[in-house]
């Protein structure tokens, strides 16, 4: 029988080994639940970003506390100075739905959700009270009787310092900024009344502007100017998916590796296949679970986006499609990631005997894709600038921020091909590596070898 | 005629230490062969390099005239010394799993195994886990992925070690009917006696060199006058036959053939 024959009886058994447990169905459909999850609990959090409390204020300048009471009572449900104008014309000339842009939308939604419950009490006092009254006030936050107290003066009108006392200076932002945007309106009110001008202009004349993105090009693609924010949200699930898979599977990799060679099993294998057709046949059969547990994915959501399903669901026509070529990257740099890390991970458990001696070594790896991660947000916004170009062409980063970058805005072909094509020769040289080590490091065992010594049975000749 | 395994000038080192060191080895074809020798004397490195799982420093191994390859690893049957099997897997799974990594295709291996499933008393088990079975069990298990693949040439190292009576009566079955079918069998042991019984011919193995190697019959005639001989044996009855006797002494029915066994 050809050495495919066994090849492919060693993909078949990992696979199938993989996807018969419970414990994969149980992640597979646990894993999108709990994303979905997350996303509600996020929601449901930002509805408690309330501003809540008693506020004393102290006004030596003796102009702002009946604005900062009437900037709150006039607009219970506002949290800064932003958006008025929104407001103030919609009076007049409502307008059609489709004119308020999508950001405009999220933004005004967040406004309300975040309710503002304070209440702003004066407190009396002259420069010479004031030490006396801040003992007594510093004592009234400790206890918790009001929540802060505000210090407000000349200052605050001419060049917008306050003093803000609460029990600590990190937490309570969102109150914070509430009271800063009343402070803000209430005090340009102030001066431009000492311009001689009308305060109600202010509310009147502010406007805010949204830049609605549309691509410089003559035949727009409509599709990506209309769903941008989805298209992005989709791009940065499928760049956490690429990574949370290249470490689950390479845990699986790893554990298998180890098992195999605990159970002592290894040695019957390696008399009937080559090393190194066992180490592909698992990365293989791993990978190709992998690829189901999408293909259920892809599955779902598919049912969910169906019109029919999500019309009952109360999404109207259902989700828009994703781009085909995110789908095709993702794919693309999904595999050369893994093939690359699983590689990587199979030599580096190969010469160990536990979990633990095995974690030391495959934390290199792991330190790596945790670092990429954090760099996202530079692909996503300069997808084409030096930092994230450099990162898609550095191989053991390159899967990520290659796929980011083609799912924000298409590179130049020639930077995708030389990316994959330094994928391929690194994947090549780390496939090379791996199988020498794994052939010597599969047989060894009792004593922990060094990182020299790893090194040493891969030049070891045939 | 060339013979089924032949070792030329092999060398093993690991670091300055020689596991084997510059080994010959002839292994005629339809013998027993048995490695034999103290733990650390290369019998475990020998055979891996033999198999092709170690590879030699130098030398040159050829087993049925050929050097190793994949072809050739489907011709020969292996028992590591430290067993394994896949814990999660089913038996009957993990059979077919080698006997398709040995390039036996389904059917055949199921018509292989199945009278040496009846024998074992393996068949209520094969939809088990192998987690599920006996340590006796699993050895069961493991000799027959050994001998799945109908292999010309059968090499066990220590198959003795770690079996109880009743699995050590049943490798000693399988290596008899081995040799009657004209098989080539190497194993290695450190117990000498073991060896004795078994083999047609032997090496001597000690501290990674051949110390002597032949037919046991030339090797005791060899040392015939050298070495002081055990003194002679007073017969004595065996238990089992005393065993009849007391049964039938105490006026009970003599045992049956069946119980006896």
């Amino acid at each position: 029988m050809s050495v495919n024959a066994k090849l492919f009886a060693i993909i078949k058994r990992e696979y199938l080994q993989q996807v018969r447990t419970k414990a994969f169905w149980v992640a597979t459909f646990l894993i999108p639940t709990l994303g979905l999850g997350l996303i509600f609990i996020q929601v449901a959090l930002s509805r408690t970003l309330v501003a809540k409390g008693r506020i004393g204020v102290v006004d030596f300048s003796g102009r702002l506390y009946e604005p900062l009471v009437a900037e709150q009572q006039g607009r219970p449900k506002d949290d800064d100075d932003q958006d008025t104008a929104a407001n103030a014309t919609k009076d007049k000339k409502p307008l059609k739905d489709s004119d308020v842009g999508t950001a405009r939308k999220m933004e005004e939604g967040r406004r309300q959700r975040i309710a503002t419950k304070l209440e702003f009490f004066k407190v009396d006092a002259t420069p010479e009270t004031l030490q006396g009254i801040r003992t007594k006030l510093n004592e009234d936050v400790q206890k918790e009787r009001i929540k802060a107290y505000i210090i407000l003066d000349q200052n605050t009108l001419d060049k917008g310092a306050a003093e803000w006392r609460a029990q600590s200076v990190k937490a309570d932002i969102v109150m914070r900024e509430t009271v800063a945007g009343y402070l803000t309106r209430a005090a340009t009110k102030e001066r431009l009344k000492d311009r001689g001008v009308d305060p109600k202009l202010y509310d009147a004349a502010r406007v805010r502007v949204d830049l609605d993105p549309h691509e410089a090009k003559e035949v727009e693609n409509k599709d990506a100017s209309k769903n941008a924010g989805f298209n992005l949200a989709v791009s940065g699930i499928f760049f956490f998916l690429i990574y949370l898979s290249i470490f689950v599977y390479g845990a699986y990799i790893m554990r298998g590796v180890l098992e195999e060679k605990n159970n002592r099993i290894v040695e019957v294998i390696v008399s009937s296949v080559r090393p190194t057709t066992l180490m592909l046949g698992k990365i293989l059969g791993i990978g190709l679970v992998g690829l189901t547990q999408y293909a259920v994915w892809a599955a779902l959501s598919l049912a969910i986006a169906l019109p029919g399903v999500a019309a009952v669901a109360g999404m109207g026509e259902g989700l828009p499609h994703i781009p085909a070529a995110t789908i095709g990257a993702f794919v693309l740099f999904f595999l050369l990631g893994y093939f690359l890390y699983a590689s990587l991970y199979a030599a580096l458990s190969a010469p160990f005997n536990t979990e633990q001696e095995a974690q030391q070594f495959v934390m290199i790896p792991g330190m790596m894709l945790i670092l990429t991660s954090t760099t996202w947000f530079f692909a996503f916004n300069q997808p084409n600038g030096t930092l994230a170009t450099v990162l898609s062409f550095f191989p053991f980063t390159a899967p990520l921020m290659m796929f980011m970058r083609i799912s924000v805005q298409t590179p130049p072909l020639w930077q995708i091909g030389l990316s994959v094509a330094i994928l391929l020769v690194t994947i090549w040289a780390v496939a090379w590596f791996a199988g020498r080590v794994y052939r010597v490091g599969i047989l060894m065992y009792g004593k922990k070898p060094t990182l020299p010594e790893i090194f040493r049975w891969a030049m070891q000749a045939d | 005629m060339t013979s089924a395994i032949s070792l030329r000038g092999v060398v093993k080192r690991f670091g300055k230490f020689a596991a084997v060191d510059h080994l010959d080895l002839e292994v005629p074809y339809g013998t027993t062969f048995g490695l034999l020798g103290p733990n650390g004397a290369g019998k475990t490195t020998s055979i891996r390099m033999i198999m092709n799982i170690t590879k030699p420093d130098s030398g040159e191994i050829r087993v049925l005239g050929e050097k190793m390859n994949d072809r050739l690893q489907e011709r020969i049957g292996y028992l590591p010394e430290e067993r394994g099997l896949y814990r999660k897997m089913k038996v009957i799974d993990q059979l077919l799993f080698f006997a398709t990594i040995k390039g036996v295709d389904r059917q055949t291996a199921m018509k292989r195994l199945s009278p040496w499933i009846d024998s074992m008393d393996l068949r209520p088990w094969l939809q088990k886990k192998t987690e599920e079975l006996s340590k006796g069990m699993q050895q069961k298990v493991q000799f027959l992925g050994t001998i799945v693949h109908d292999p010309e040439v059968l090499i066990l190292d220590e198959p003795f070690s770690g079996l109880d009576p009743i699995n050590v009566v049943l490798v000693k079955d399988f290596l008899t009917e081995f040799k009657r079918q004209g098989k080539t069998v190497i194993f290695s042991t450190h117990v000498l006696e073991q060896a004795e019984r078994m083999c047609g011919s032997i090496a001597l193995l000690f501290r990674g060199r051949k110390i002597l190697d032949g037919t046991l019959k030339d090797i005791k005639h060899a040392y015939r006058d050298r070495v002081p001989l055990p003194p002679p044996v007073e017969p004595e009855p065996e238990l089992e036959k005393i065993f009849i006797k007391a049964v039938q002494e105490s006026g009970l029915e003599a045992p049956t053939a069946e119980e006896l066994k």
